[in-house]
């Protein structure tokens, strides 16, 4: 069964991909403990965009993976950048969203 | 106008300022906390004392950040809510009660102290909020010794920040191993051994009885055994319990935390409740539970602010999930992996849920390959939990596939077969349930 060996291999190859990627949070997994903005050699704020869970569009973004190695929560990870919708990725929007179609579910 | 309070300035309090001004642009938010320094990241505070940030990491809000919110903080301790006036008598502001039309409970939850004699000494100490950091800090410098008693993270963050401060650590575990009500023998092992390797005494079967004090501070221990260790600095984690006195004293129904129904809402419909202190329905469990999680904390909050503005909206329990550090082992807790009681533990512990100890007919599955460990619990048709260490490819798909309840009927017989790469099995499920269902992503 290669499927695990896929992801690990997706991994391994991310260096080659880091160019055309940006890193992208899982909101829901941050504490906002700060690590990853302390830790990014040119002072882009990655913390802020945890929270609103956009990916980080800045163009001075190194893709160096500094941020996405030391997160000690694995909320950081790079993505192709044509593999979602930016406008998606309104992580409270979506939660409102979401939250919203439960009520209309309700009635 | 609108007038919002809010109690507390943690991640709930936090989001329900955000919630209301994305729907309210001039109702007025006052958001009343005894903690001087206002919001920041408590998860946060194990950094600060592994020495990984300094203090100003800890803040995730500029000055710009609250002017934008458009929120007034109110330094002070909340003494009493009146909910026939909708006051709050705010101390040190007794003579000018806040007003609110609408208002939130997120007041959080603090640790559980222990009773033993010298428990007042100088130099016994709890990891709740910055202060508590900054006095381990201060006394590590010092310390040549420390003994750590309890159980959960919040134990172990305080070994790891003073093992990195050169302190030598002593634990007492009263038990025989580790977090057992959620973590299984193996899982505990790992953990332990690695603990070992860091140069941590671990004590098994061992009882703090009494602390032994030489001028006003930690001299050493006394075990119920008898023995006596010596050391300068005694560090509890019990466990926490929410703070919902408040509540209780202006008549809100309490239980172990404040009861909310779906909107968030107590049993005042002016006053609301969430994060730690809240008491919530699981539909997972079917059950009202407690958790000490940042993200429900702060999903809790949203959901009530925007209940508070007048956008009715219901809060929907996602399964618990943790993910965390555990003697440097990446660990991501899903849903319900565990049961019954830690003897380490007088309640629930920090980035904890009940809902891990909520283990129905289950079978567990598990895995080791080098550090990592895998381990799902298998229901009838569902995966209700599981427990991923070290490589966490596979944690946000066991998270999504207990969360959407995905059908796993057809792997179900394979994943109870001893010895099959447990691994690989849900990959190439997840693999495949992602390309025929990815509509029910995320
Ligand atoms: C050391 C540590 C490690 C943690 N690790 C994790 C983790 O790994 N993962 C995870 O998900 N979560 C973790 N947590 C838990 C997480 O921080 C909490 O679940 C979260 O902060 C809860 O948010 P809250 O808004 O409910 O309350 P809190 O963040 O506790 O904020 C409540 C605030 O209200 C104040 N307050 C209380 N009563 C009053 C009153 N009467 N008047 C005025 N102010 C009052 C308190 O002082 C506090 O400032 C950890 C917490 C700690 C301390
Ligand atoms: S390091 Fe990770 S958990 Fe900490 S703030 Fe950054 S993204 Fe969030
Ligand atoms: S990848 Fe590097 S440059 Fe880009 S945000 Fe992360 S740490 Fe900063």
């Amino acid at each position: 069964m290669p499927a695990l060996k896929n992801i690990l291999k997706q991994e391994n190859t991310r260096r080659e991909v880091l160019v055309t990627s940006y890193v992208v949070p899982d909101a829901a997994r941050c504490v906002q403990c700060g690590i990853c903005s302390f830790n990014c050699p040119i002072g882009i704020d990655v913390r802020r965009h945890a929270w609103r869970g956009e990916p980080v569009k800045d163009s001075r973004c190194l893709t160096c993976g500094e941020c996405v190695a030391r997160c000690p929560r694995g909320v950081l990870r790079f993505e192709r950048t044509n593999l979602f919708e930016p406008e998606k990725l309104d992580f409270r929007g979506l939660l409102e969203a979401a939250q919203q179609s439960l009520l209309v579910e309700h009635h | 106008m609108r007038h919002y309070v809010i109690i507390g300035s943690g991640p709930g309090g936090i989001a329900a300022c955000e919630a209301i001004r994305r729907h309210d642009a001039s109702g007025e938010i006052v958001v009343i906390g005894d903690e001087p320094y206002g919001y920041y990241s408590r998860p946060g505070l194990a950094y600060l004392l592994t020495g990984e940030i300094s203090e100003k990491n800890l803040f995730p809000f500029s000055q710009e950040d609250y002017r934008h919110l458009g929120s007034k903080f109110l330094h002070g301790r909340a003494n009493r809510i009146q909910p026939a006036d909708h006051t709050v008598i705010v101390q040190n502001h007794t003579t000018h009660p806040v007003v609110y039309d609408r208002l939130l409970i997120a007041t959080g939850s603090t640790a559980m102290r222990i009773s033993n004699p010298g428990c007042e000494l100088e130099g016994v100490v709890k990891l709740d909020n910055l202060d508590d950091a900054r006095r381990i800090i201060k006394l590590a410098r010092k310390a040549k010794t420390a003994l750590v008693v309890g159980g959960g993270i919040t134990a172990l963050e305080i070994v790891e920040g003073l093992v990195s401060r050169g302190v030598k650590v002593h634990y007492f575990l009263r038990g025989d191993r580790y977090w057992s009500n959620v973590l299984d023998e193996t899982e505990s092992r790992v953990i332990e051994e690695r603990l070992v390797d860091e140069g941590v005494h671990i004590h098994f079967h061992t009882e703090l009885a009494e602390i032994i004090g030489n001028r006003g501070r930690v001299a050493g221990v006394k075990t119920t055994k008898g023995e006596m260790l010596k050391c300068d600095l005694v560090a509890v984690a019990i466990g926490v319990r929410p703070r919902k006195e408040l509540a209780e004293a202006s008549g809100l129904k309490t239980d172990r935390g404040v009861v909310v129904n779906d909107a968030l809402q107590t049993s005042d419909a002016d006053i609301f409740a969430a994060g730690d202190v809240a008491q919530v329905y699981d539909p997972l469990t079917g059950k009202s539970i407690l958790d000490t999680l940042w993200a429900p904390a702060r999903d809790q909050g949203y959901v009530a602010g925007l209940n508070m503005a007048g956008q009715t909206t219901f809060f929907h329990k996602e399964p618990a999930f943790n993910v965390t550090r555990l003697a440097c082992l990446t660990t991501t807790i899903i849903g319900a992996v565990g049961r019954g009681d830690d003897p380490d533990l007088l309640g629930i512990a920090r980035g904890d849920s009940e809902t891990f100890r909520q283990l129905p007919d289950a079978i567990a599955a598990q895995s080791n390959f080098d550090v990592n460990r895998l381990r799902v619990l298998v229901g009838t048709s569902t995966l209700i939990g599981g427990i991923v260490m070290g490589d966490q490819t596979l944690s946000k798909a066991i998270q999504v596939i207990v969360a959407n309840r995905v059908d796993i009927t057809p792997i179900r017989q394979h994943l109870l077969t001893p010895g099959v790469p447990l691994g690989d099995l849900i990959a190439d499920f997840w693999t495949r349930w992602k390309t025929t269902d990815a509509s029910k992503q995320s």
